[in-house]
């Protein structure tokens, strides 16, 4: 799950590989809020979860927000 | 079919022209009074500078030369109605249209105004359409005008360095369905449910209803960003499937998309579900800003005057605002020598 939001942080919203931790915040990678929100969007396209928006900014970290994926994964 | 059927008279674009009031307010300019810079709003709206009304201008000012140019574009000076759609009108009412028209030296003629907020000019250009169609008018000029800085709380970050002034305007006049120019179905939807998402709270009957007392921002033009995002990505995109679905066109026919100037994120979403490459996506809100009702023909106006809309390219239309509200239509463009004025 962490690589495959990697992939989609650093094809869609053009974020730099090496600044992708488990520790790093999406504002840290310079996502803006219409961002997030398109990240949501795709991860729940791409990946099948229901995170909203608020959801992956009240997570935190990006490990935080790996983890609440691999919970909300819908049952497809 | 039957030969009344057959003869149906079907809208067609045959003039087109947009007009920006000369005052260019940079992102500087408002970084000097709001919590921002230059980088922050490049990077979340693609905005550079917007131009603003200045004193002494309203929406009927930028109407009247919006209308005034489609209507030279189109090469002659009368129509049967007048259909302004705006959020910004002159006053509560009398609606600005009748003002409009007779300025024009059009008194006499029907003349209303449309409001569906940004997505008003699509809505407009249905009931020009309809007037067309049914036989009741053989010419409509369609306005989208605003000074939407005059509803906009100039403290409020996330919508003044968005939200900008202009008009456009186009000439539709009876013709035939194949003909270049014929508009495809005007396909429209709206979703009440989320009104709140964008809408000045005070000023009419809810509050007094409710027995609310405005407060001081209560008159102000107020959005939920994110939520808009949400919602103007996913019916912009639906629209314009079904708006192509009428024209029996694919996405690959698509030659020219043009989106409400909303904010450049909101257009890229929509043309990456759409699968449009970049180059047939057209923008110009890097040097307008959201101008409401007014983006579409603006943008219209301006791409075929610099030529990046050439006659028998095909067209796609869509956009959304607030109600909720949303369209999206299609033409192929026609040989008209639209007016730009900025």
């Amino acid at each position: 799950m962490f690589q495959q939001i990697t992939d989609i942080l650093v094809g869609k919203f053009h974020v730099d590989p090496a600044a992708v931790t488990p520790d790093v915040t999406l504002t840290d990678l310079e996502l803006d809020s219409l961002d997030i929100v398109e990240l949501g969007l795709t991860m729940q396209q791409e990946l099948g979860t229901t995170l909203t928006d608020d959801d992956l900014v009240n997570a935190g970290s990006l490990g935080a927000i790996v983890e609440l994926a691999g919970q909300r994964v819908t049952a497809s | 079919m039957s030969a009344s059927l057959a003869a149906r008279p079907h809208p067609v674009l045959v003039g087109v022209g947009g007009y920006l009031p000369p005052r260019v307010v940079t992102n500087d300019e408002l970084a000097g009074h709001l919590d921002t810079s230059d980088e922050w709003i490049r990077g979340r709206t693609g905005i550079a500078v917007r131009r603003f009304a200045g004193p002494g201008t309203s929406t009927a000012d930028l109407a009247c030369e919006a209308g005034m140019l489609a209507l030279k574009s189109s090469g002659e000076p009368d129509v049967d109605a007048v259909v302004l759609a705006t959020a910004t009108p002159d006053h509560p009412l009398p609606a600005t249209a009748p003002e409009v028209a007779a300025r024009l030296g059009l008194s006499g003629i029907a003349a209303y105004d449309v409001g569906a907020v940004c997505a008003g000019f699509l809505y407009g250009l249905a009931s020009a359409c309809g007037q067309i169609a049914a036989g009741w008018s053989r010419r409509v000029l369609l306005i989208g005008a605003e000074t939407f800085t005059s509803i906009i709380d100039p403290q409020d970050r996330t919508t003044a360095v968005i939200f900008a002034d202009g008009a456009g305007a186009v000439v539709l006049r009876a013709g035939e369905p194949d003909e270049p120019g014929a508009i495809g179905r005007v396909v429209l939807g709206s979703d009440g449910d989320h009104k709140n998402l964008i809408m000045v709270p005070g000023g009419g009957s809810r509050y007094r209803a409710d027995g609310i007392t405005p407060g001081p921002r209560d008159g102000y033009f107020q959005m939920a960003g994110r939520d808009v995002y949400r919602h103007a990505v996913d019916r912009m995109s639906s629209a314009s499937l079904a708006a192509l679905g009428h024209a029996g066109w694919s996405v690959a026919d698509v030659d020219r998309f043009v989106p409400h100037q909303a904010n450049a994120k909101i257009s890229a979403a929509v043309a990456a579900r759409l699968g449009l490459p970049d180059g047939r996506v057209l923008s110009n809100i890097a040097e307008t800003g959201n101008t409401s009702a007014a983006s579409i023909p603006l943008l219209l106006a301006q791409a075929a005057a610099d030529g990046s809309l050439q006659p028998g390219h095909k067209v796609l239309l869509t956009a959304f605002g607030g109600g909720l509200t949303w369209g999206a239509s299609t033409l192929v463009w026609p040989g008209v020598t639209a007016l730009s004025e900025r």
